[in-house]
């Protein structure tokens, strides 16, 4: 024993003396320092289908349109177009004008190592990019059907070895160096919120072709920021970038709704307006909050394992915290939790077994246990925030009953459990996802329904929805885009798997009133059909619905500007860092 | 037989190693049917896309060119993309071999170097109380899960003491020695019971042989028949056990680089598995069988330069 | 002195029963499975799942090991532990003899092309990391228990197949074979009666590595999220506390290292007796 406490104590004092050079906080210049959960994959748009990864995309790249940053509910407004597009009586054609001046980053593929001027081109060559049928771009199904002519471009292209791109498609035209038209098949209300998301970021034919297969450890775009030393290293769980020195003139915004208004102080201020941005890839969660309590990170969610440590009476924070100068910030996310029946099967057609098992779910435990008290227990699909969501609506088929879930079982032909066949409830391999399978088996037990909990790797899931060999499966989903018909969308029959609709739902009536809703304008009488339909989702219980999740985020003094936002892309650019505070509070960490 | 027709004979016979290596690859990872189009289209996947995806992965080809495939980058290393990622896989393993070899050699020193003192302190005082109490101790520490050594550790050293930095890498020496010395103090740990347990045996095997009881009835004392006649003879186990850890130096330690982030190749397997990242996968059980048949390779002839009845044999 | 008419075996027990360490590890494995026992027959802690209180509460009197998310007593799930242990150790450890000992008997006795193909047959699989080939094999077989069970067992025939062949090639030429192939023993006959008796020490020590090989295995494939679904074990119980260790909930953690410790601890220095018990080589010599 004492050998070894000799020994090891020999070599903890030996290595030790490396230790005292630990780190500094670095306050020379405006960094943001963040930490992220998960492996950027690349740095080509057309893959970026994982938040990671567009997030990382959108500081380097830019669409023609943007959310504001300061105004809620969410609202568009141009970015790399100059205003907001014409749009033709039918709804059919739409026409940008490009902004004047913007500038690729400088580049060794551009002639002179100097970025080029942004031209309507560009925006064609990205776009066919997104649909090349050799690429396989991740967001083709974002304009899959849409555009005219692109289909049919895509359907050609796949037989040859080539893909051509000079043919010109007539749904997608640059008619002049700054004008792009778009003309569409049908009606499709949402195609503006497609030109927001990384998917259709522009990039340069020139990097493309230089870098080839590359291309994706090599972004440059028009953006705010460029990666230091320009290579993207995938394995890398760090990644720094500086300001992009030929970034146009964009000032932060001079508007703001009424809870963001204190953000006005940097207003007309030119973006960015910080001097690097540092991204840490941590995957496990406790390194991740000690990094943020030492000051290294700028802000950091909070997780519900680190939650009663930090939150008080579930509101406010921890003295300890509040001393330091952190604090909190709490914001919903558009997102719905659920528990999707597999409707292929003719034991989940049976209505009443599934309003039997969704009263026999207590939502209530499972937000405290998981969610620490703080979502919103889901009504229905769609969430608050966006058109369609009933604030006062309470579904009747929501919290907890168990002698209506007894006498809903019986009727379904399954007295106390009896002739049920073991149920799989499929979750992805995730720890906590596991736990919120056992308990979900622990509640059904209490009516007799037997659950047997199965993990799985993420694309194992997948697999298994596609394929149909599911049975009951948690998962949740997250806005595309702020519009109610994303969340809807996941109940159209016509999407069964593979499309977005897992679960197979398909109700004549709930197809008929979607299909009409989807091709709308935004107005009252689409929000009355939205409602409609968010009606007949809760009373039909496709799915057993979860929870409206909460972020909460815990932020240091000298972070300015930021909030929690289901649309992180381009954020970095508005955030500033104050400095003097800096100094000061790192000294009180 | 001379040493060099040896060496010939021993070098031909990896080729049937390589060649069955590549089989089992090829029964378990192409055989099985996996589909790649939920790894590779995600969730927006049409049954045309997944076919179109499959033909240029070469999963439509047939089967005997797929195995050849394997067997192909087993010697050009040209393992193609990731499915998740897309990126170059060789060029991947070349990023993160070197922040796991900067974790796993100076782990892998420190372990062996004093498990040898260790066990040599052990085999003098054999059968003592010394000896059955630090066995005991040292199967004690191996009894332990890994997981609970580095959760512990994190928390404690790096959290509650604040000694190191908690997680994280820098490239380049000396910059990643802060961020290294946590994970390479838990792998000593987790490797020093079994290399002493293993040690003792070798060297008290030995102690038991005939030669040695001739030496010390030649009146020599006990400390030099250990050290000169024991050792020398335990010296070919021991190396061998050594060499052949090499291999699992470069497949980098799965859980410690996870928590620690450490941008090495056990975290890049790990993130495979979790995505189901095949193309990875095969990489990485491929490069781990050459390296391992390479050092096996090694041993062997060590061996016989060492001693040269193996041969014959 | 030896007494001649004394086997192997016998003397091997007598010996057993002075080392004080092996008597100790017995007895505490027997502990074990006694208890593995009690849970499969539901003697003790089969309502482990039952509410006890409320959610990580520390240990107390009343719960000794407090309670996990669910306010379930960690004391009756790391009991209930014991069971899928045992199990893993125990059906994992045959499935590999079995593969093991079958595979080193016919490679050793027939020699030859059957040997040559046996040998190019582990000597490849040796060559691939065992982490690799058991993510694989559950991925081919699909997740589950019994999967766990076989792919732990497919991945760890080697060392024993090895130790089994060489020694089997030492005994087929020895007397005592030969005379029982003059009787007219058939080679079935010849190896499984005549030599996989005195090879059987080496598959009782390689039985006692793989028994506690598998019982660690099972935390790093929980980790991966290919362990065992459904039950508890210590494996998901010690996954579970990695997200809890930052509440400072670390009385899961405890339980269940305490609890392997121990076992493991006591397979593994039951496995050194064993071969210092067993093994001619250190026979009578130590």
């Amino acid at each position: 024993m004492k050998m070894r406490k000799i020994s090891i104590c020999a070599l903890l004092s030996g290595l030790m003396l490396f230790t005292s050079c630990t780190k500094k906080v670095d306050t020379s210049e405006k960094v943001l320092n963040l930490a992220v959960t998960a492996e950027v994959k690349g740095m080509d748009p057309i893959y970026a289908n994982d938040k990671y990864s567009s997030n990382e995309i959108a500081r380097i790249y830019e669409g023609l349109l943007e959310y504001h940053y300061l105004k809620r509910p969410y609202t568009l407004v141009p970015n790399l177009a100059e205003s907001l597009p014409v749009v033709s009586a039918d709804g059919l054609t739409y026409t940008f004008k490009i902004r004047k001046g913007v500038k690729f980053q400088d580049d060794a593929a551009f002639d002179g190592g100097k970025g080029r001027e942004l031209v309507a081109e560009d925006f064609v060559y990205s776009i066919k990019r997104l649909a090349d049928p050799k690429l396989q771009g991740l967001g083709w199904w974002l304009l899959e059907g849409k555009i005219k002519g692109l289909n049919e471009w895509r359907e050609k292209n796949s037989e040859k070895d080539v893909v051509d791109y000079s043919e010109v498609i007539e749904g997608l035209k640059a008619t002049d160096s700054h004008t792009l038209v778009f003309k569409l098949n049908k009606p499709f209300p949402q195609f503006l919120y497609s030109l927001a998301m990384p998917f259709t970021f522009v990039v340069s034919k020139e990097v493309v072709t230089k870098y080839g297969d590359n291309f994706l450890n090599h972004p440059v775009g028009t953006g705010p920021f460029m990666l230091k030393g320009g290579e993207f290293k995938q394995t890398s769980k760090r990644l720094t970038y500086v300001k992009n020195p030929t970034f146009r003139k964009k000032a932060f915004p001079v508007e703001a709704s009424e809870e963001f208004k204190p953000m006005l102080s940097d207003a007309g201020k030119d973006l960015p307006l910080l001097d690097k941005v540092v991204v840490n890839i941590i995957r496990e969660s406790q390194p991740r909050m000690l990094q943020f309590k030492k000051g290294k990170v700028d802000y950091n969610s909070v997780d519900k394992d680190n939650f009663d440590s930090m939150i008080v009476a579930g509101k406010s924070l921890s003295k300890e915290l509040l001393d330091k100068g952190i604090n909190l910030e709490v914001s919903p996310s558009l997102d719905v939790t659920y528990t999707a029946y597999n409707h292929d099967m003719k034991l989940f057609q049976n209505t009443n077994l599934r309003r039997a098992l969704a009263l026999a779910y207590d939502v209530e435990e499972m937000n405290k246990l998981f969610n620490n008290g703080t979502a919103l227990p889901a009504q229905s699909v769609i969430p608050p925030g966006i058109a369609g969501y009933m604030k006062n609506y309470k579904s009747p088929y929501r919290s907890k009953n168990l002698r209506l879930a007894k006498e809903l079982l019986a009727k379904a032909g399954y007295k106390d459990g009896k002739g049920l066949p073991e149920i799989t409830y499929d979750c992805p391999s995730a720890s906590t996802s596991r736990q919120i399978g056992e308990l979900i088996k622990k509640q059904l037990a209490e009516i007799g329904v037997n659950i047997k909990v199965q993990q799985n790797t993420w694309p194992e899931l997948q697999k298994k929805i596609t394929k149909r060999q599911v049975m009951l499966y948690g998962i949740a989903w997250g806005a595309d885009y702020p519009d109610a018909e994303n969340f809807l969308q996941l109940l159209y029959g016509p999407n069964k798997a593979p499309g977005a609709n897992g679960s197979g739902y398909d109700n004549p009536e709930f197809n008929t009133l979607f299909k009409k809703a989807a091709v709308m304008q935004d107005s009252p009488e689409r929000t009355a059909l939205y409602e409609k339909l968010n009606r007949i989702a809760a009373e039909e219980v496709p799915w057993i619905y979860g929870v409206h999740r909460q972020g909460y985020t815990l932020k240091h003094s000298w972070l300015k500007n930021y909030m929690s936002t289901d649309f992180e892309a381009g954020q970095a650019q508005y955030i500033n860092i104050d400095l003097n505070k800096k100094k000061e509070m790192l000294n009180k960490l | 037989m001379n040493l060099w027709s040896y060496v010939i004979r021993r070098l031909l016979y990896t080729i049937p190693i390589i060649l069955g290596v590549c089989l089992i690859i090829f029964a378990i990872f192409n055989l099985s049917g996996y589909d790649p189009a939920q790894t590779l289209l995600g969730k927006h996947a049409t049954a045309k896309q997944i076919m179109e995806v499959r033909k240029e992965l070469g999963l439509e080809k047939p089967l005997v060119q797929q195995y050849f495939d394997i067997v192909k980058s087993a010697f050009t290393l040209d393992f193609g993309r990731s499915w998740a990622t897309k990126q170059n896989i060789l060029d991947m393993i070349k990023e993160g071999a070197v922040p796991s070899l900067t974790v796993t050699i100076p782990a892998f020193l420190i372990s062996t170097i004093t498990a040898i003192l260790i066990s040599i302190l052990v085999a003098f005082n054999r059968g003592k109380f010394i000896d059955k109490y630090l066995v005991v101790k040292f199967v004690g520490m191996m009894s332990i899960p890994s997981l609970a050594y580095i959760l512990f550790f994190q928390w404690f050293f790096a959290y509650k003491l604040g000694w190191f930095e908690i997680s994280g890498y820098e490239h380049g020496f000396p910059d990643f020695i802060p961020y290294t010395i946590l994970p390479v103090i838990i792998m000593v740990v987790l490797s020093i019971g079994p290399d002493v347990r293993y040690f003792r045996t070798v060297i008290l095997d030995d102690i038991y042989q005939d030669y040695v009881r001739t030496a010390r009835a030649k009146g020599l004392s006990e400390t030099v028949v250990l050290l000169k006649h024991v050792l020398k003879n335990s010296l070919i186990p021991i190396i061998t056990y050594v060499v052949i850890q090499i291999p699992f130096l470069i497949l980098g330690a799965l859980l410690i680089e996870s928590f620690f982030s450490i941008p090495g190749l056990g975290g890049i397997t790990v993130k495979a598995v979790f995505d189901n990242d095949f193309p990875v996968i095969k990489a990485m059980t491929v490069l781990f069988a050459i390296s391992y048949i390479v050092f096996t390779l090694i041993t062997d002839i060590l061996y016989t330069v060492v001693d040269p009845r193996v041969r014959l044999k | 002195m030896e007494n001649e008419s004394k086997s192997l075996w016998a003397h091997a027990w007598d010996s057993l029963k002075k080392d004080k360490t092996a008597v100790f590890s017995m007895t505490i494995i027997g502990i074990y499975v006694l208890l593995a026992i009690l849970t499969v027959t539901g003697v003790i802690a089969s309502d482990w799942s039952k509410e006890v209180g409320a959610s990580y509460l520390p240990p107390s009197l009343e719960n000794p090991f407090g309670t996990d998310i669910f306010g379930r007593s960690v004391l009756l799930k790391t009991l209930k532990g014991v069971e899928m242990a045992i199990a893993i150790g125990c059906v994992t450890a045959i499935i590999s003899t079995v593969i093991g000992v079958l595979f080193g008997l016919t490679a050793g006795y027939f020699g030859g092309k059957v040997d040559e193909v046996i040998v190019w047959f582990y000597t490849s699989q040796a060559s691939i990391p065992g982490i690799m080939l058991l993510f694989a094999i559950m991925f081919v077989l699909g997740k589950g228990t019994s999967t766990l069970f076989i792919a732990l067992g497919i991945t760890s025939w080697i060392p024993l197949c090895r130790l089994v062949r060489g020694e089997v090639m030492r005994h087929k030429e020895r007397e005592y074979v030969q005379a029982a192939a003059a009787l007219g023993a058939g080679n079935r006959r010849r190896m499984l009666k005549h030599i996989l008796p005195n090879i059987f020490h080496i598959v009782i020590i390689q039985f006692s590595l793989r028994f506690q090989m598998a019982i660690k295995s099972e935390v790093i494939l929980s980790y991966l999220g290919l362990g065992v679904q459904g039950a508890p074990s210590w494996g998901t119980m010690i996954d579970d506390s990695k997200l809890e260790l930052s509440r400072g909930v670390w009385w899961q953690l405890g339980a269940a290292t305490f609890a392997m410790f121990f076992l493991v601890l006591a397979l593994n220095l039951l496995g050194d007796a064993l071969r210092d018990a067993l093994d001619p080589k250190l026979k009578g010599k130590a």
